[in-house]
């Protein structure tokens, strides 16, 4: 059973495809035959990925200063209402996703199934699969009434596979009259330097939270990843507390990361931040509390004071 | 001033959550309730806000009769009004709920005879995490919105306001006019505990109770269920820094290093 029509909502990052944008272009060929996605910016950056992973067209959406939930949304929705639009749009869970997901649906006055982990065709209609109450209870709803339906999906629900298509079409969609809603502008950007792998994307992540202390003992948890090539992580306690930026959070509110390797280095492992890391290959969880949550979901555990194994964990490794 | 701040009665966060029967509800029995951790840094917002600009800061939820106890803790925090949409207590979809918060912030802004400066939202929700009813109230009511919040400057001479948003890799600053609606995150502010005077005067703050009715809304629950349990069978590599080699020989023989 496949729909006729589904569009992704893309995104552009340094210049690519981001990461979800492939693994939804790979779900919705499965889910429907004709497969368009819908960027914000230059859809020729992206036209040969996504055309690899399954879309037939790239929509480029230009705009501008706007927060950029106000112009795809009506973007979208022209289209929709000129006849030209799919039976089903799947969204990522960024906020500029989110936030068009929501305007879109009052918009065209269209309930939403949103934070998926799975979706399934049924018929002529579609099925979300949503974890709530921080992954402990999955519930299953079903659009009953008229398309499109709009789903938002959690990162890494899907492997992004390529299908060796060949380059998407480009075209463009118009931005009609914001009205009312389209006065936020964004007026600075500021950008944090970083080195190193991408947290969603490295091979090995060390996270820390709130067993390390303080924000200077933070340090050894950035040493440790740099000597492994890969990236530093945090709870969601640290970064609330303002010891690193929220680029660092792992967690149902922060970043989804499925490496070979988890670190869990003073967490003790709120359902929150499981959500985030659970799917990694191998995790190793160093924690004082030999009850922690952590330890949980930890393949292997060490039960004792971070603030001595680090040192000692960094030390071993120099020495090899 | 006038700001509104719309909080949702939650399953304390992290709880054990049970299933009734017949796999269609959550079973609230043994459920402590509360307020969803970002709304609770709207609310101390909105007092703020209130304690810097004047004016009356009022709450709202939209819930089953049982809310009142998480809107008298907003009022022992320093809110001077409160409004409850009362519900049967069955779930509502964020459609329904956004259309019913709409009508009532319409109605309340008639009775006062003007708008809220800011009508504040929490981020996304503790239980079901939408993010959506926010964004649905503001693009109903055409005023400009903008999520993740995590700081906020009101110029009322000016008619606009400042937010300042953590983005994945950086900050952006966000300028619009008011009356606006904000989506405010968690470590916006630390929200105070409530003083005994302010428990006090919450008791005798009148709250005002809306019986309101959901429209149906185009989907339905199929099931809920219980994801298996994540079974791991933690191998203890040692305790403290003696394990710190044992630690190294694993990362080895994953090929990490």
């Amino acid at each position: 059973m496949t729909l006729d029509s589904i569009w992704v909502f893309g995104e552009i990052a340094d210049g690519e495809a981001s990461a979800s944008t492939l693994e939804l272009l790979t779900k919705a060929r499965d889910l429907a035959d004709e497969v368009a996605v819908v960027v914000a910016g230059d859809g020729d950056d992206i036209a040969e990925a996504a055309g690899a992973h399954g879309a037939d067209t790239v929509y480029s959406v230009d705009c501008d200063d706007a927060l950029v939930g106000v112009p795809m949304a009506a973007a979208i929705a022209a289209a929709i209402e000129a006849g030209d639009g799919p039976e089903a749009i799947l969204f990522p869970t960024s906020y500029d996703a989110r936030d068009t997901i929501a305007r879109l649906a009052v918009k065209l006055d269209r309930p939403v199934i949103t934070n998926c982990v799975d979706v399934e065709v049924d018929d002529d209609t579609l099925v979300g699969t949503e974890p709530i109450f921080g992954g402990q209870t999955n519930i299953k709803t079903k659009f009953t009434g008229e398309g499109p339906f709009l789903v938002s999906v959690r990162p890494k629900s899907f492997a992004a596979e390529s299908a060796d298509g060949d380059e998407a079409s480009v075209s463009e969609l118009d931005v009609p009259d914001l009205g009312g809603s389209g006065g936020a502008t964004v007026t600075d950007r500021f950008a944090e330097e970083s080195d190193g792998p991408k947290l969603d994307e490295a091979e090995v992540v060390v996270a820390g939270g709130r067993g390390m202390g303080d924000a200077d003992k933070y340090q050894a948890v950035e040493t440790l990843a740099t000597s492994l090539g890969g990236a530093a992580g945090a709870s969601r306690a640290i970064v609330d507390a303002g010891w690193v930026p929220y680029a660092y959070q792992v967690g149902q509110t922060g970043k989804v990361v499925k490496p070979n390797v988890y670190i869990a280095a003073g967490i003790s492992g709120a359902t929150q931040h499981l959500v985030g890391m659970k799917g990694s290959k191998h995790i190793i969880a160093i924690n004082k509390d030999p009850e922690a949550p952590i330890f949980g979901v930890a393949d292997l555990g060490i039960v004792g004071d971070v603030h001595k194994i680090l040192p000692k964990l960094q030390e071993a490794l120099e020495g090899r | 001033m006038r700001v509104l701040v719309c909080v949702k009665r939650v399953p304390a966060p992290g709880a054990k959550i049970n299933i009734t029967a017949d796999g269609q509800d959550v079973d609230a029995a043994h459920l402590g309730f509360t307020v969803s951790p970002h709304e609770e840094c709207g609310v101390e917002e909105a007092v703020q806000l209130v304690e810097k600009h004047g004016g009356e800061a009022t709450v709202l939820t939209l819930g089953p009769g049982d809310a009142d106890e998480q809107l008298r803790y907003a009022a022992s925090l320093g809110v001077q009004q409160a409004v409850l949409l009362q519900t049967d207590g069955t779930p509502w979809d964020p459609q329904a709920t956004a259309r019913a918060i709409t009508t009532a912030i319409v109605d309340l802004e008639s009775e006062n005879g003007e708008p809220f400066d800011l009508v504040l939202f929490g981020n996304e929700s503790a239980d079901s995490g939408g993010f959506q009813v926010g964004v649905r109230v503001a693009h109903a009511l055409e005023r400009p919105m903008v999520n993740a919040i995590k700081g906020i400057e009101l110029d009322l001479d000016n008619a606009s306001v400042t937010a300042k948003r953590e983005i994945d890799g950086g900050r952006e600053i966000y300028e619009m006019a008011t009356p606006a609606v904000l989506g405010v995150k968690e470590g916006i502010n630390l929200p105070r505990y409530p003083t005994m005077r302010g428990r006090l005067a919450s008791k005798k703050v009148e709250v005002k109770v809306v019986e309101v009715d959901p429209e149906t809304g185009d989907q339905t629950r199929v099931t809920l269920q219980q994801p298996p349990e994540q079974v791991s069978n933690t191998v203890h590599l040692g305790d403290g820094p003696a394990a710190a080699s044992a630690v190294v020989d694993v990362l080895d023989e994953l090929g990490v290093l």
